[in-house]
């Protein structure tokens, strides 16, 4: 009766990993035909695009969303320039003030973006290459498939588990725990080969694009060097980009970057990455964008991301911003290099007032009252309207606020 | 599945030897200790104080449960401390309230430390002004912030730095109506505060 038993489950086991585990690698990238606007079909899809278009309605709501037609436009403009003016139409976009690299796109053509995003990546080909992405998923309708594989690989351990309790031995519970390992690991890789297969799509719509294909590479490159930061700042182990979790829901980043530096077309390394527009379109939110990552307390990957940013040029926003990640650490040693860098700031901007008052307050803490309240006199002279305006007025002598 | 049944009844069977964790009732008129400091507030209605406390010197209370209005108070923070425990010192690491943090700059303090730890997206401080507490020049000020459940919320806060130590308490509720519901309440609470 035993073996009977755990042989059911194993070839239950075994078909679901059939089911699951698909290719490991993708063949190089080739477009598929664009078959237009796409309606859902069979019960499954039909419910979840339901449920999307549901909770589409309550994004669109959300306080999270940044409300701005221009940003939204621009974004929009990238991923058209990206997967082309046809296939771009069915997508919706929304940006998240939520300070994290992500993007995600669900089922019935929902784009979300968060506007860590924008930090990250540093000109239009970049972003394209994330929205690129993103896309892959929706046109390939991974999330119906992932579903699927999902609930048949939970039918098959549940039915091996009933099949399991007739007769309850130590070797039918391991061979039970065997195959449970074994499902479980083939549908995390068939998540894990869905992302390479995006990865796939979203550059083969670069190498179609008028954009540079190289920066998908680039993107990678640039994520895990800020992972290196963040580690080295914090006093951790160099993270380990090639190894994969059991559980890693996206192949490692190591792979990534090698993967997709193969496979964008060599002819499109002299094409154009549209930096300068996307420096012109995220110009307004930047600061807003630096001040968010900044107050994450995550002082090595806000400080590469500053650096990083600046490789294009110092600008007195950049600079604030590292006076500030400086200042909030608050060592003595950061002390000084904050004031360093908000003089920089102002030498740019003279009319920049919170660097004014970040000077002011870092050189109040290292002993130079008399120029730091010089530099505080000036931010309430630049914003006399400011939120702490009376907080500040209060730390000037009398005889400066009576005028 | 039955796998996971030895799990759910080892579960069951210490939730049921550790006691139920014990919320207690802070009386109207009856001054009482709070954060395990010598500060001492007499509340001018009944209040809940909530056993879980987020930090080592701090303490919550509530009303109606601590998603609706939450009243939180810090009992001396320590130079070197983070204004709440930290959940991973190592991956996630909160500002800390050290010897040269400025009175203007502690609402900036707790700025950084919700959006690390309550995962607040967007924070934004409405105003910060001079203000008594405890009897010393002290702050005051306000804040708006929606959290990770997508409700927006407005704060109020009040500190002081006695002895190298931040003294401070905060009200925070869902600015649709219950923000001004209570925020007499929690005046009431701050005048009473004695060190």
């Amino acid at each position: 009766m035993k073996a009977p038993l755990a042989g059911i489950a194993l070839m239950l086991g075994l078909a679901c990993t059939a089911r699951t585990g698909a290719a490991t690698a993708p063949p190089l990238p080739a477009l598929p035909p664009y078959a237009g606007a796409y309606q859902p079909s069979g019960v499954d899809e039909m419910g979840w695009w339901r449920e999307d278009d549901e909770r589409e309605r309550k994004l669109a709501a959300s306080t999270l969303v940044i409300p701005d037609e221009k940003l939204t436009a621009y974004a929009r403009q990238a991923l058209c320039n990206t997967v082309g003016e046809d296939r771009c139409r069915s997508v919706r976009i929304y940006i998240l003030r939520e300070p994290t690299f992500n993007a995600s796109m669900s089922p019935n053509g929902t784009m979300r973006i968060h506007s860590g995003l924008f930090l990250r990546v540093h000109n239009e080909a970049e972003l394209g290459a994330i929205l690129g992405h993103e896309f892959g998923h929706f046109e390939s309708r991974h999330g119906v498939n992932h579903f699927k594989a999902h609930r048949s690989s939970t039918d098959v351990l549940a039915w091996a588990a009933v099949l399991a309790s007739i007769s309850l031995t130590y070797q039918v519970r391991q061979t039970y725990h065997d195959l449970e390992l074994s499902i479980y690991g083939s549908f995390f890789r068939f998540g894990r080969n869905q992302e390479r297969e995006a990865d796939g799509l979203g550059i083969a719509y670069l190498n179609n694009s008028s954009l540079k294909p190289q920066a998908a590479a680039q993107v990678w490159q640039n994520v895990m060097a800020e992972a290196e930061a963040s580690a080295r700042s914090k006093g951790l182990k160099k993270p380990n980009f090639n190894r994969i979790a059991f559980t890693a829901s996206h192949p490692p980043d190591g792979e990534r970057a090698a993967t997709l530096s193969a496979l964008a077309s060599p002819d499109g390394a002299t094409r154009d990455d549209g930096a300068a527009r996307y420096r012109a379109a995220l110009a307004p939110w930047m600061p807003l964008f630096l001040d968010d990552q900044v107050k994450l307390n995550d002082f090595g990957a806000s400080d590469y991301l500053i650096q990083s940013l600046a490789a294009d040029g110092w600008t007195a926003g950049l600079w604030a911003a590292r006076g500030d990640l400086y200042r909030t650490r608050g060592h003595q040693r950061d002390l000084v290099n904050a004031a360093d860098f908000y003089a920089r700031a102002i030498a740019l901007d003279p009319a920049l007032a919170d660097a004014h008052r970040g000077l002011g307050l870092s050189l109040l803490k290292t002993g130079q009252p008399s120029e730091g309240l010089k530099a505080l006199r000036t931010y309430l002279d630049l914003k006399p309207a400011a939120t702490d305006a009376g907080m500040i007025r209060m730390m000037l002598p009398q005889e400066v606020t009576a005028q | 599945m039955t796998y996971h049944r030895p799990a759910l009844a080892l579960a069951l069977i210490l939730s049921a030897a550790t006691p139920a964790p014990a919320h207690k009732l802070r009386l109207q008129g009856q001054a009482v200790a709070v954060a395990g400091s010598t500060l001492s507030v007499t509340p001018s209605r009944d209040w809940n104080s909530l056993s879980r406390k987020p930090g080592k010197n701090a303490e919550s209370w509530t009303l109606d449960g601590e998603q609706l209005n939450e009243i939180t108070f810090f009992g001396g923070v320590p130079a070197g401390s983070p204004l709440v425990k930290e959940r991973s010192k190592k991956q996630a690491p909160l500002p800390k309230f050290t010897g040269t943090t400025l009175l203007v700059e502690v609402p900036e303090l707790l700025e950084g430390t919700y959006r690390t730890y309550k995962n607040s997206g967007a924070f934004q401080l409405l105003s910060t002004q001079p203000g008594p507490f405890l009897g010393k020049p002290g702050v005051v000020f306000t804040y708006a912030f929606t959290d990770e459940d997508e409700l927006t919320r407005k704060g109020e806060g009040r500190a002081a730095i006695i002895d190298g130590k931040l003294y401070m308490i905060t009200y925070e509720a869902p600015s649709l109506h219950f923000f001004d519901r209570s925020v007499e309440e929690f005046h009431r609470i701050a005048e009473s505060a004695k060190l």
